[in-house]
C-alpha cells in the first residue's frame, strides 16, 4: 500500500504529445479513476506509473521512492490489462503464481497465496484449467487474482471490464468495489466509461488531450465541473450548452434570456461571451416550476423526439419555431435544442408546444473562449441581487 | 418439390418422362464424369490432391529407393539397376562402419549442426525480438542489410575466412592447441551460423511480432525483465516458429557442402563432417558406390528423426497456441 504521486509528467512521441504536464497525488488506499475519451492520455499516464512507458519529463513517486527510472518489476505494482493478457501456455495456477515464482518464495508459500487469491476471486477448483477453457468473466478473475497474489503496493487496472458483456460488467464492478474494501490497496483504474468512473471511485481524474482537467470526488465533478469539457463528459446524457452573451441584467442566448447580475460573475463583464450549461434533469416543465426554489423565466419550446428510458423520459426540445432537429448538430451544444428529462408519468407528446424553466441553482456558466467554469448555480447571487437587477431592467 | 407434383398427378408423369428422356441421351463416360464433377467439385479437388501428393512422393522418395537399391547391390554389379538390385548384400550397411569410422563423421556433423542451431536460435531470437517488437531508428535499413547479407554467395567469404581460421590466436591456444580454428568445429559453426542466421531472423521476427503486446507487458509488470519475458512468454508461445527456424537451420548445416569440405583436413579426429565420410569411400583406383549409398542412407537417419520429433512439436504448438485478441 502506498501513495502515488505524479509530478509534471509529460510523454511525447515523435510529433504527438500523449500526456502534457500531469501532476496529481493519490492517497494511500484511494480508488482513483482516470477517465476521458479515446486518445486522451489516460492509459499512457497509467503506463508511466506501471513503468511500461518512461515519461519524457517529470517524476513518478510510489510511496516515498522516486520510481521514474525503475523497471516495472521493481515498482511493487500489479496490473490488470484490457485484453486480460493471461499467458495462454500456462494453466490458471501457473498464471497466478507467475510473479511469485520469479521471486524467492517457497513452494508452500506460493501454493498458500495462490489458493488465498483464488478464494478471494472465487476461482477455487479451477486452478488446473487452461485460460482458453474459461469464460470471459472467469479469465478476468484470474487476471485479478494474478495481480492481488503479490500484495502489490499499487493496483493498476487498464479498462479491465471493457471486453466483458454489459451484465457481467455491472457485476464485476461491484466485485471490484468489494475487493477494494477488502484489500484497502491503492487502486488506479482507467476507463472511458464514465458510469464506471462515477460508481466506483473515491476520486475521478478527467483527462482530455493529454491534460488533466479535474481530479475530484465523483459528485464534485458532476455538480461543480471545473470546465466545459468535464461538464459535458461526466453525466449521461450530456449537459446542455447554450452559448450567449452577457448583457445588462442577464445572459442573452439565441432564444431566451436568463436574469442575472453580470457583476456577480467573476472574471467576465457585460459584452463577454458566456456559455450556459444545464443538465437535462434541471430543465423542468413550467407547470412544475412551483416545486423549484428559484427558476428562470418561461422558455417557449416545441417537443421534437421523446426517448422513454423506463425510469425517465428524455425530451428533445426545439427552442426556435423554424428549426428542425438536425443530424449534423450535437444536440448538447446546439443553440436551438435543449434536452429535458421528465418522469415517465408526465403527459407529453411529440411536436407539442411547451413552456420550460431552468433550475437556477443548477445552472452553470462557462467562459466561452476558454471553457473554464465561472459559476455553479445562480441562486445565491440572484437572491441577494435580484431586486436591484430587476428594477434596473424595468 | 415432390409434394407440389403430387397435387397434380398428370404433371408428375410428364416430368418423369422428360427426365428419363434426358437420361437416355447418349453420353460417354467422360461426359458423365464432367457432369458429376460440376455437381460435386469436392471429388475433383480430392483427386487433384492425390495426383499432386503422389507426384511429390515419387519425385522425393524414388531417389531414396534407388539409393537403397544401389546400397544393396554387391560391389561391381552396378549395371542396369532399375527397380531391383543386382543381388542382395545388406552387409554393406555394416561394412560402412568397418571400412572407415563412419559413425565418427556422423557424430561430428551432428555436433556441428546442433551447435550452429543453438547459436542461430539464441542470436536470432534476440535479433527477432528487437526487429519484431521494438521501435528504434534504423530498424528497416538494418533489416534490409541482414537480408542483403543473406544474398551473398557463401563462397565469397571463403578465402578471408580460411585465412582467418588458419591464423593463430594466443587466446585460442588453451582450447585448440595451436591457436587456430582450422580442424575444429568452430571453423564450420561460425560461418554456417552466420550464413543461415538471416533466414532464422526473418522467421522469428514474424512470429515474435505477432505475440500481443499485453502479454509481454503483463510479464514485465509481474516481475520479468524484457529478456525474461522473451524466454518465459514470447518464445514458448512462438514454439512453431522456433521449431521451424531450428529445423531449417539444422538441416541446412547438416547438408552443407562447401565449408564442411574445406574447413577441415578430412580426418574424423579433425571434426570432418558426414560429407567427408561419404567421400572417403572414393579411393584412387575404385569408388565403392554401394558403400557411399549405404552411408548416405545412414546419414539421413538423424535428420529424419529430428523432423519427425519437431513436426510433433510444430503441430502441438499450432493447436495449443490459442492466441486470441
Amino acid at each position: 500500500m502506498a501513495r502515488v504521486q505524479l509530478e509534471n509528467v509529460t510523454k511525447r512521441y515523435d510529433d504527438v504529445t500523449a500526456v502534457e504536464d500531469v501532476s496529481m497525488e493519490i492517497e494511500d488506499g484511494e480508488f482513483v479513476t482516470f477517465v476521458g475519451p479515446s486518445g486522451c492520455g489516460k492509459s499512457t499516464t497509467m503506463e508511466t506509473v506501471a513503468g511500461l512507458t518512461k515519461p519524457t519529463e517529470g517524476r513518478v513517486y510510489i510511496g516515498d521512492d522516486d520510481v521514474t527510472t525503475l523497471a516495472p518489476k521493481d515498482r511493487g505494482v500489479a496490473m490488470v490489462f484490457q485484453n486480460i493478457a493471461l499467458f495462454p501456455h500456462m494453466d490458471v495456477y501457473d498464471n497466478i503464481s507467475f510473479g511469485l515464482r520469479l521471486r524467492t518464495f517457497s513452494d508452500d508459500e506460493i501454493r498458500k497465496r495462490v489458493e488465498q487469491a483464488a478464494e478471494i476471486v472465487q476461482l477455487e477448483g479451477m486452478l488446473d484449467r487452461m485460460p482458453d477453457e474459461m469464460s470471459g468473466g472467469q479469465r478476468q478473475r484470474v487476471a485479478i487474482a494474478r495481480a492481488i497474489v503479490r500484495n502489490p503496493d499499487v493496483f493498476l487496472m487498464d479498462e479491465p471490464l471493457a471486453n466483458l458483456d454489459a451484465k457481467l460488467r455491472v457485476h464485476m464492478r461491484t466485485e471490484l468495489q468489494r475487493l477494494h474494501r477488502e484489500l484497502e490497496t491503492t487502486i488506479i483504474y482507467v476507463t472511458h466509461d464514465q458510469a464506471e468512473a462515477m460508481t466506483m471511485s473515491d476520486r475521478i481524474a478527467i483527462l482530455d488531450g493529454g491534460e488533466l482537467q479535474q481530479i475530484a470526488p465523483p459528485l464534485t465533478c458532476y455538480n461543480e465541473p471545473t470546465n466545459r469539457f468535464v461538464a459535458g463528459f461526466i453525466g449521461s446524457p450530456s449537459m446542455n450548452f447554450l452559448e450567449g452573451e452577457l448583457i445588462e441584467g442577464g445572459l442573452r442566448t439565441e432564444n431566451f434570456d436568463v436574469e442575472l447580475d453580470p457583476g456577480a460573475v467573476p472574471g467576465v463583464g457585460v459584452g463577454d461571451d458566456v456559455t450556459l450549461g444545464v443538465r437535462p434533469e434541471d430543465v423542468h416543465l413550467a407547470e412544475h416550476a412551483d416545486s423549484l426554489a428559484d427558476h428562470t423565466a418561461h422558455i417557449e419550446a416545441r417537443t421534437d423526439v421523446l426517448e422513454p428510458m423506463g425510469d425517465e423520459v428524455f425530451v428533445y426540445l426545439l427552442l426556435a419555431e423554424e428549426v428542425q432537429g438536425s443530424m449534423e448538430e450535437d444536440p448538447a451544444s446546439s443553440p436551438n435544442q435543449l434536452l429535458m428529462s421528465v418522469t415517465p408519468d408526465t403527459e407529453i407528446h411529440e411536436d407539442q408546444a411547451v413552456d420550460v424553466v431552468l433550475d437556477r441553482s443548477k445552472v452553470h456558466l462557462f467562459e466561452t473562449a476558454t471553457g473554464d467554469a465561472l459559476v455553479h448555480g445562480l441562486t445565491d447571487r440572484s437572491d441577494q441581487e435580484s431586486g436591484p437587477t430587476a428594477t434596473e431592467a424595468e | 418439390m415432390s409434394d407440389r407434383h403430387r397435387t397434380d398427378g398428370g404433371e408428375t408423369r410428364t416430368d418423369v418422362l422428360t427426365e428419363s428422356h434426358e437420361a437416355e441421351l447418349d453420353r460417354g463416360p467422360f461426359q458423365r464424369w464432367v457432369d458429376d464433377s460440376i455437381k460435386n467439385p469436392q471429388k475433383v479437388y480430392r483427386a487433384m490432391f492425390y495426383v499432386a501428393a503422389i507426384f511429390f512422393l515419387v519425385t522425393t522418395l524414388f531417389p531414396f529407393y534407388w539409393l537403397l537399391m544401389v546400397a544393396l547391390t554387391p560391389e561391381g554389379q552396378l549395371q542396369d539397376i532399375i527397380f531391383t538390385p543386382n543381388g542382395f548384400n545388406p552387409g554393406a550397411f555394416v561394412e560402412v562402419f568397418q571400412t572407415i569410422p563412419f559413425h565418427w563423421y556422423v557424430f561430428n556433423s551432428f555436433v556441428i549442426a546442433t551447435a550452429s542451431t543453438i547459436v542461430v536460435l539464441i542470436i536470432g531470437s534476440l535479433a527477432g525480438y528487437a526487429f519484431g517488437r521494438l521501435e528504434f531508428p534504423g530498424k528497416v535499413p538494418l533489416l534490409l542489410l541482414v537480408l542483403v547479407i543473406s544474398f551473398f554467395p557463401p563462397a565469397a567469404f571463403f578465402i578471408p575466412l580460411n585465412d582467418l581460421f588458419n591464423t593463430s590466436f594466443f587466446f585460442l591456444e588453451p582450447i585448440t592447441g595451436d591457436g587456430t580454428l582450422y580442424n575444429t568445429p568452430g571453423a564450420m559453426v561460425l560461418p554456417l551460423s552466420a550464413i543461415f542466421m538471416p533466414l532464422a531472423i526473418f522467421i522469428l521476427t514474424t512470429f515474435y511480432s505477432q505475440i500481443p503486446e499485453g502479454l509481454e507487458d503483463a510479464a514485465r509488470v509481474e516481475g520479468t525483465t524484457r529478456l525474461g519475458a522473451l524466454f518465459r512468454v514470447i518464445i514458448p508461445l512462438s514454439a512453431p516458429g522456433v521449431a521451424t527456424a531450428g529445423v531449417l537451420t539444422f538441416i541446412a548445416v547438416y547438408n552443407e557442402f562447401f565449408f564442411s569440405f574445406l574447413m577441415t583436413d578430412g580426418q574424423p579426429e579433425s571434426w570432418a563432417p558426414l560429407l567427408e565420410g561419404i567421400i572417403a569411400y572414393q579411393g584412387q583406383y575404385e569408388v565403392l558406390y554401394h558403400l557411399m549409398a549405404a552411408a548416405s542412407i545412414i546419414g539421413v537417419i538423424p535428420v529424419a528423426i529430428l523432423v519427425i520429433v519437431a513436426q510433433e512439436k510444430i503441430v502441438s504448438g499450432l493447436t495449443a497456441g490459442a492466441l486470441k485478441e
